[in-house]
């Protein structure tokens, strides 16, 4: 634990957004615009916020549902997924918790989860008894971690993540967007599948996602 | 409940399962072990703020002219879903519960050997064959090997091998060649979630007699 608590600051990172930085600054409240838009739709049913929220998010749901080439895709897929996921975030917007994530994060596993849905209706004709909605349906924390640590920790991935070395940038990059698996990453990279697995491990490590010492193996 | 557990799934199966590539069948018994772990959880959030990162640096791809109106004209408060009053535990799993729901397992439970009953659930793909398995207080099971791969968490009650006793929560996985024979607890009977994806093959003497009913049947 004690390893954890030294910021590494790195002057490299300046190029990013700075309003999202100044936020981890503040006080014990989430306050970064996303975040506040998105309670605002929750609380009053703010159409103005909402329309915020969609010029910003829309156009990257859209470039989400196009790094995806998995089976199931077909070329309307952008714009159809942007008005699933937008009409969901409208829907479920009052169960947003502002403690528990940012709204970036949030309405990227709402994205994450329509994306998948949409792919795999398209291609099965299978009956799903399962949606993928039905894998997140954890439990409130009784001791939530404190929206200090969770900034802190969405700054560290934030400023990390433009640093790690391509050979394991590219490995996220393929699972996260491309919706690719260990193996498939594997086989389209020519690595062994170890190799894809230990990449894996070390950028986790080097994000503090996960932390070192607990390192399996 | 929310004692974190001592078997977790790896992180890089973690990272499979918050970018939403990991197969239904394993991600179940992920979902499963969820319910159960608070540090997995935790560490679940901080996998999801790394494909929130990602996704708001993808490239942003202009919309359609009427996308946008499409939205708008389809926002209805009354559709709004207010926000879960209290997200009250439940004991099992919502998607073990779902399917438990939609599978009636009650009616389903099959003896399986002495002292193993299983439950097979129809989860729309077929790598894999999904199932609880209930072993009896102080039950012992035939001692097998791996074919495929095999990922059990524990639901209820706790059992044990050569290896440890796993209890609530715990998630375990056999690889091809793992050889194990566990054993239910004595004080109670254990339920377990399992995701098998290959023929366990039986290893005693005897183990052909029992075979035929340990073959894979995905539904």
């Amino acid at each position: 634990m004690f390893m954890h608590n030294t910021q590494i600051k790195t002057p490299a990172t300046s190029g990013t957004n700075g309003d999202r930085v100044a936020v981890f600054k503040s006080s014990e409240k989430r306050s970064d615009q996303w975040s506040q838009l998105l309670i605002s739709v929750g609380e009053t049913h703010d159409r103005e916020a909402f329309a915020k929220l969609f010029k910003h998010f829309g156009p990257l749901l859209k470039g989400f549902a196009h790094a995806s080439r998995n089976e199931g895709w077909f070329p309307g897929l952008g714009d159809d997924l942007v008005q699933e996921v937008m009409i969901k975030v409208w829907n479920k917007a009052a169960g947003y918790n502002a403690e528990k994530a940012s709204a970036t994060t949030w309405i990227y596993t709402v994205a994450r989860n329509c994306r998948i849905d949409m792919l795999r209706r398209k291609s099965n004709t299978q009956h799903l008894p399962l949606e993928n909605e039905d894998f997140w349906h954890e439990p409130d924390e009784e001791t939530p971690i404190s929206l200090l640590q969770q900034k802190r920790s969405e700054d560290k991935v934030q400023s990390s993540l433009a640093q790690l070395p391509k050979g394991q940038d590219e490995i996220l990059r393929k699972v996260y967007l491309e919706g690719k698996s260990h193996a498939e990453a594997s086989a389209e990279l020519g690595l062994p599948l170890g190799t894809v697995k230990s990449r894996v491990r070390l950028a986790l490590q080097k994000m503090q996602v996960i932390v070192s010492t607990e390192a399996q193996e | 409940m929310n004692i974190s557990s001592q078997f977790h799934p790896d992180e890089t199966m973690l990272l499979e399962f918050s970018a939403g590539t990991l197969a239904t069948a394993p991600s179940i018994c992920v979902s499963a072990h969820l319910h159960f772990c608070s540090k997995c959880r935790a560490q679940l959030l901080r996998l999801d703020q790394v494909g929130s990162q990602l996704m708001s640096e993808a490239k942003p791809l202009e919309l359609e002219e009427d996308t946008f109106d499409k939205v708008m004209a389809n926002l209805d408060s009354s559709t709004q879903i207010v926000a879960k009053v209290d997200s009250k535990r439940t004991s099992y799993p919502f998607s073990v519960s779902k399917l438990m729901k939609n599978n009636l397992v009650s009616q389903t439970w099959k003896r399986l050997t002495a002292s193993v009953d299983v439950a097979r659930f129809e989860t729309g793909q077929s790598e894999y064959e999904v199932a609880l398995h209930k072993i009896c207080a102080g039950g012992k099971t035939p001692k097998h090997d791996h074919h495929g791969m095999e990922y059990t968490v524990v639901l209820k009650g706790s059992f044990s091998d050569e290896n440890a006793v796993y209890r609530e929560g715990d998630f375990l996985v056999r690889e091809p060649g793992d050889v194990h024979q566990p054993m239910g607890a004595q004080n109670g009977e254990c339920i377990c979630l399992s995701a098998l994806s290959a023929p366990i093959k039986l290893t005693n003497p005897f183990g052909f007699l029992i075979k035929p009913w340990l073959r894979i049947n995905p539904m």
